[in-house]
């Protein structure tokens, strides 16, 4: 149902305004009207307060906290006596301690980042340099220099030549040895390559090597020393310190963000709620000595806000509301409240925008007919107290309300398919029938089928039916003949169509189907043309796709009748058992997700284009925020 | 061979839609996927418009029970 509301306006004198729109703000039952108003003289309040809430927000994603759970009254109460007001004194405070917390988190993850980069490295280095250690202490010891260098893959046959020919220069005929090296590919391009060479010709070598653009290896900055084992020395020694102190760090941010994360999530939500109090009172307007505010509230609310301002406000104020004015409907937020057994349901509308004010809210129509289409599809009592079971798994998860939500829906989708599971005899299939003797009290689908077939058909007349009923009540109510018109018409045409066949079965004279049929197609044809006639086909195809109903409950039917047949192939064997229970698992989970999906479509399809608009106005109260509400924004 | 005709003519009743959904279901999935990626929130709108292409199947397997009841 949609809340009716009322237009609301408040007349206050302005050294009040501050403290009225506090208590608005406690109360959280206004709407005020969206204004594109000046800041003015609390602008500079305001920006500095946002680009505190920023700071803020900064901070607890450095900190990467999300248990905004935690975020208890008594930490906002804590929030709240440390940040008794937001004066020039205190909001300077704030603004000095936020920023020194800032920089020891920013300093702390800086120091993280860095280590973190630099144990990157010595892992990289010291794979590379052990892997030639031994090469380097043979070589050492025969007197040889021994270097490391980064050589491209293009030029390293082309290297190796040339690093002979130095080599022959420094070494006599008879003494001429060859070549020593050692390779390893570190990627696509590169090789590291260790050459062993006299001393005498390191420096021919490192002329080469400039000269062909080849770089040296060389250990981290930090860990460079004057010897190859000395720096290989710093870099195991580094490998030692760095992965240690990078754990003090990760364990003094987690020691920050478990004390200091709710105390932050209540700081931003204190923040966040003054921005928004200093956003309302610019939003009222203000003359002289007085000022003035306007909105929308819920009308069985509005007594209740008149009698608070009027006790803490006396004569100070002023207060009138009304029903809102033909003019302004449009401008009417939509709110909606349903019995709490069917509120779940409006979950449905998120995927739609919003129904109008002077709209219908579906809700309740989806929490009878959605359940009870989904129901007739899986129809297996055995199935439902499973669906049952999770749901009840999902209404007591304290971790997301929209959970508890799902889980309540799926009690409803379990009552009904209980209820068609009995209508057919099914449990698991036919093991009610085998092990409790469950006969159907309706029929057995899985060999009766045309009536099944029948009946969801009548279903779909039925609730499309009903949508154009709807449809003409809202053309009605908005005056708008064409849609009245051709939904009438519609009606007329298929209401026409059934006593036809009626009077084809010579039920009713023939004359009765003519005479509706004629005049739906005229009413059809004066409110939506040819438009009309296609929508009219259309609306007809919409109720013979209500069969699915009859269609995906056979098969599912089906598969757990194959399911059982496995025992009685196999014998009550542990192969059988287990082929049946993998069998009914995978149809429950068809069954539930086809039959959702399918009830689903058929609302958003068949049902809801009939006479659905949604070009509502979300009612968004002016209201302190708390965890809960905190998250979605 | 009669039998078998009605058979092969429910198997066609079935088949042949089911060849047409699953061609316009891999479409919107496509399309649908995409959209998804980029606006995460029409998650459940893509859902919706996934199964609406399975008319075509559900009406021809109709087809086909109505074959199999009247003629078999």
């Amino acid at each position: 149902m949609i809340q009716k509301m009322v237009r609301f306006f408040i007349w206050g004198v302005a050294s009040r305004k501050r403290a009225v729109i506090d208590l608005l703000h406690t109360m959280g039952v206004l709407h005020a009207d969206d204004e594109d108003r000046d800041y003015g003289e609390t602008l500079s309040d305001l920006k500095r307060l946002k680009f505190l809430s920023a700071t803020v927000q900064g901070m607890v994603e450095v900190l990467e906290w999300r248990s905004w759970d935690e975020v208890s009254e008594e930490r906002l109460q804590w929030a709240h006596q440390w940040i008794s007001s937001f004066d020039e004194e205190i909001l300077g405070d704030l603004e000095e301690s936020l920023e020194a917390f800032r920089e020891r988190l920013q300093g702390l993850v800086q120091e993280k980042k860095s280590l973190q980069e630099t144990l990157r490295i010595l892992r990289s280095s010291h794979r590379d340099v052990t892997h030639f250690s031994s090469f380097f202490e043979e070589e050492q010891k025969r007197g040889n220099r021994v270097s490391l260098w980064w050589v491209p893959a293009g030029i390293y046959g082309r290297i190796l030549q040339e690093v002979r020919v130095v080599l022959r220069k420094f070494t006599p005929v008879k003494e001429r040895v060859s070549l020593r090296y050692h390779s390893v590919k570190t990627g696509h391009d590169d090789l590291l390559v260790s050459f062993s060479i006299p001393p005498l010709a390191q420096n021919s070598l490192e002329k080469l090597f400039e000269e062909e653009n080849v770089v040296a290896w060389r250990p981290p900055p930090a860990f460079t020393k004057f010897t190859h084992h000395e720096s290989v020395a710093a870099i195991e020694s580094g490998l030692h310190w760095v992965p240690k102190r990078l754990q003090e760090i990760e364990e003094e941010l987690e020691r920050t963000k478990k004390n200091w994360g709710p105390k932050l999530g209540a700081v931003l939500m204190l923040i966040e709620d003054r921005v928004e109090a200093l956003q309302m009172e610019n939003r009222a307007l203000s003359q002289g000595e007085m000022f003035s505010l306007f909105g929308w509230i819920p009308q069985d609310q509005a007594k209740a806000v008149e009698d608070g301002l009027r006790e803490n406000f006396g004569s100070q104020i002023f207060v009138e509301w009304r029903k809102p004015l033909g003019g302004e409907l449009l401008q009417v937020p939509t709110s909606l409240k349903n019995p709490k057994i069917f509120d779940p349901f409006h979950l449905f509308l998120k995927l739609l925008s919003l129904p109008p004010y002077t709209g219908i809210d579906p809700t309740i129509m989806i929490g009878i007919f959605f359940p009870l289409f989904s129901g007739c599809m899986v129809g297996d009592a055995g199935y439902g107290l499973l669906i049952g079971g999770i749901g009840f798994f999902l209404y007591r998860s304290k971790k997301s309300e929209i959970l508890r939500m799902v889980g309540m829906i799926f009690f409803h989708l379990a009552f009904w398919s209980i209820l068609w599971g009995f209508a057919y005899g099914e449990f698991f299939g036919d093991v009610g029938l085998r092990l409790f003797n469950i006969h159907p009290l309706w029929l057995e689908r899985s060999h009766v089928v045309l009536p099944v077939m029948v009946f969801s058909i009548i279903l779909g007349l039925a609730h499309v039916g009903l949508g154009l009923i709807l449809g003409v009540f809202e053309g009605l109510r908005h005056k708008n003949r064409h849609l009245w018109m051709e939904r009438l018409g519609m009606l007329g045409i298929i209401i026409g169509l059934l006593l036809l066949g009626a009077g084809l079965y010579e039920i009713l004279p023939p004359h009765a189907g003519i005479a509706v049929l004629v005049s739906g197609l005229v009413c059809v044809i004066f409110g939506g043309g040819l438009g009309g006639m296609i929508e009219t086909l259309s609306a007809i195809g919409n109720i013979l796709s209500y069969v699915r109903i009859a269609a995906i409950g056979l098969s599912s039917a089906i598969l757990a009748m194959v399911a059982s047949t496995f025992v009685d192939v196999l014998g009550a064997s542990v192969f059988g058992l287990l082929l049946a229970v993998l069998l009914h698992l995978l149809n429950i989970v068809l069954a539930f997700a086809g039959s959702g999906l399918h009830a689903a479509r058929l609302h958003y399809v068949e049902f809801l284009g009939k006479f659905y608009s949604g070009q509502g106005r979300p009612y968004v109260p002016f209201a302190k925020r708390r965890s809960a509400s905190w998250k979605k924004h | 061979m009669e039998k078998a005709l009605i058979a092969f003519a429910a198997a066609l009743a079935v088949g042949l839609p089911a060849i047409a959904t699953a061609y316009a279901q891999a479409k919107i999935g496509s399309a649908g996927a995409g959209t998804v990626a980029e606006k995460p929130e029409t998650a459940g709108t893509m859902i919706i418009l996934e199964a609406i292409p399975e008319t075509m199947v559900i009406l021809g397997f109709v087809v086909a029970i109505m074959l199999i009841l009247r003629f078999a």
